[in-house]
């Protein structure tokens, strides 16, 4: 019982810097990046990779962290042209080439088998097996990416993004070079999506391509939605909330029979919550350039 | 060679469909303005309908049950828009897109949890093609290119030559206009959904006839349905028509050099390209600023 509460807060402290990063780019930028599994997918693929080639983690890590931001500054370029809606669903069309990319490429990525036997995190020669450890170093990882992330956004670099969010054309009128800003902040949601990616490698320890499909971009939207009005915060707390709604729905003593049904009611009800929030929240959102603004 | 004219026909097969896909959603795109993600949804729903009428225990003609599929689509749509399109008619285009995704992760999962993840076929029987020529057609493969060249010409007709068609033009043209002019916009926003609710599921059934039935066959759709709509300039209908069959076209011909795969991610490539590089459409003229 304690090893399955472990292993929620465990899926939570990997989703929460991919759901913290997306509200960097949502919530905080108005970036609706629809492509966001993507990075989490280069990250976990990268760092699986080369952990399994005999590189260590703590140095995995960080190439991994600069693939994935390297990628994303070189996407952006010309992506970032585009705005809004088109820019979502070129992002979505991104990260559906990359899944290709992971289902197609055998020689590098094992294809549809997947990478299995990814070695668990390890540094100065510890290597983390319980699930406490887990808990403990992904909890530090996590604490570490919140509080930066915290900071940023209310810093005068955090101010530049709201004002890109609320009216680009205004920031740009004075002086600030919303192009770069929007890659920037691009680059730092990718970042925390991959560090996401990693620690999920390193946890499951088997990664394939059906990992990072639309439906994990829409469970990551549906969190930035839920805990919109907090910002980062709200992230956070929303993360736990969905997490624990899904993992917790395996847990309930429910009949054979009804155990094929359990997932696709689950996401019939992510579907549900998403529409409902949108539909309450509108008359706060409908104002111009202030969708999922913090309150 | 003979391989090059089959896939050219399996293109233009494949065209045929997804030009209704596009028309229907570049409907909604010109007069509502937002990407209704659930577009796949109502072919998906088309095609299961259908499915479900020609099985046992009703067993009806697939005749009879495509048409009663693309009733009970236009139903579905209708009920969308009244209880979450029709609410946020001024909100934001984002949201809309978001509120869209919703339901379409409701809808395919709903179809999963009634019928399974299996993959399932029409119950027709097998024929033999025949052999026109180099390439080999079948019953079926006539069948959807005549039934889709059927609803095209309709859809032209209605759009011409009706009142209804006629309003529809200009309130997506330009819907204050269009009101001050005595159209009730309103009403006119229920006819595209009509319309393009049975273009959805006219292609749905048609998909369903050509290939098979999955409770998620509608994102994949609704990709190539955007593609197309890209091609053709948002809110072209006859654009969106090229595009559908530029779609079937290059994907059929584009496996003879790709990787097969990669077939699926063909109308991606279409899309990025296109939004980075002509944003406006190939046929159309700039519409907003993006």
């Amino acid at each position: 019982m304690i090893n399955y509460l472990l292993h929620i807060v465990i899926i939570s402290e990997i989703i929460i810097p991919f759901a913290i990063g997306l509200q960097l780019e949502i919530g905080d930028t108005g970036l609706y990046n629809f492509g966001h599994v993507a990075f989490f997918g280069i990250g976990a693929y990268s760092s699986a990779l080369l952990t399994i080639n005999g590189i260590p983690f703590i140095i995995s890590l960080f190439i991994s962290l600069a693939v994935s931001g390297i990628i994303a500054w070189f996407v952006g370029f010309p992506i970032l042209r585009l705005r809004g809606d088109y820019f979502g669903l070129a992002m979505l069309g991104f990260a559906e080439i990359m899944r290709k990319f992971f289902l197609n490429e055998a020689w590098l990525t094992h294809g549809p088998m997947g990478i299995p036997g990814i070695p668990h995190p390890s540094f100065f020669g510890f290597t983390i097996h319980t699930l406490y450890q887990f808990a403990v170093f992904y909890g530090t990882l996590v604490l570490i990416a919140y509080f930066t992330v915290h900071h940023i956004v209310h810093s005068p670099l955090g101010r530049v993004f709201h004002a890109i969010r609320d009216d680009e054309y205004s920031a740009n009128a004075v002086g600030k070079d919303t192009f770069r800003l929007r890659r920037v902040s691009l680059v730092m949601g990718t970042l925390l999506a991959a560090l996401g990616g990693i620690l999920w490698a390193h946890y499951i320890t088997f990664i394939s391509p059906s990992d990072f499909t639309l439906n994990e971009t829409i469970l990551v939207l549906l969190i930035v939605v839920l805990g919109s009005r907090w910002g980062t915060t709200g992230a956070v707390l929303a993360t736990f909330f969905v997490i624990g709604f899904q993992e917790g729905l395996r847990f309930l003593p429910l009949p054979e029979s009804f155990g094929r049904l359990v997932a696709p009611i689950q996401q019939m009800l992510f579907g549900l919550i998403l529409i409902i929030i949108v539909l309450k929240r509108t008359g706060k959102w409908a104002r111009k350039g202030n969708q999922f603004a913090q309150g | 060679m003979t391989i090059f004219l089959q896939s050219l026909l399996d293109g233009l097969i494949a065209g045929s469909i997804y030009a209704l896909f596009a028309t229907g959603l570049t409907l909604i795109y010109g007069t509502l303005h937002f990407i209704n993600f659930a577009h796949g949804e109502l072919i998906m729903a088309g095609a299961y309908l259908a499915y479900l009428f020609m099985i046992p225990p009703l067993h009806l003609s697939p005749f009879i049950s495509g048409s009663l599929a693309i009733v009970g689509v236009v139903f579905l749509a209708l009920l969308m828009d009244r209880t979450v399109f029709h609410p946020l008619r001024t909100a934001n285009p984002l949201l809309l897109l978001i509120a869209s995704l919703g339901i379409s992760l409701f809808l395919q999962n709903l179809a999963q949890a009634l019928w399974g993840a299996q993959i399932r076929t029409f119950p027709f029987p097998l024929k033999r093609g025949m052999a026109v020529g180099p390439v080999v057609i079948t019953p079926v493969q006539s069948g959807i290119l005549l039934i889709a060249a059927i609803t095209i010409f309709l859809l032209y007709l209605f759009l011409k030559f009706s009142r209804v068609g006629k309003a529809i033009r200009s309130v997506s043209d330009n819907p204050r206009l269009a009101e001050t002019f005595g159209i009730e916009t309103e009403k006119i926003i229920r006819f595209v959904w009509i319309a393009a609710a049975a273009l959805a599921a006219i292609g749905g059934v048609l998909y369903g006839a050509d290939t098979n039935l999955e409770p998620h066959m509608g994102i994949i759709n609704l990709v190539r349905a955007f593609a197309a709509v890209l091609i053709g300039g948002t809110g072209n209908v006859w654009g969106a028509l090229i595009g559908g069959f530029v779609i079937g076209l290059s994907e059929n011909l584009g496996v003879l050099i790709l990787p097969l795969g990669y077939k699926d991610a063909i109308a991606f490539f279409i899309i990025i390209a296109l939004l980075l590089f002509r944003p406006e459409g190939i046929l159309g003229t700039r519409w907003g600023v993006r």
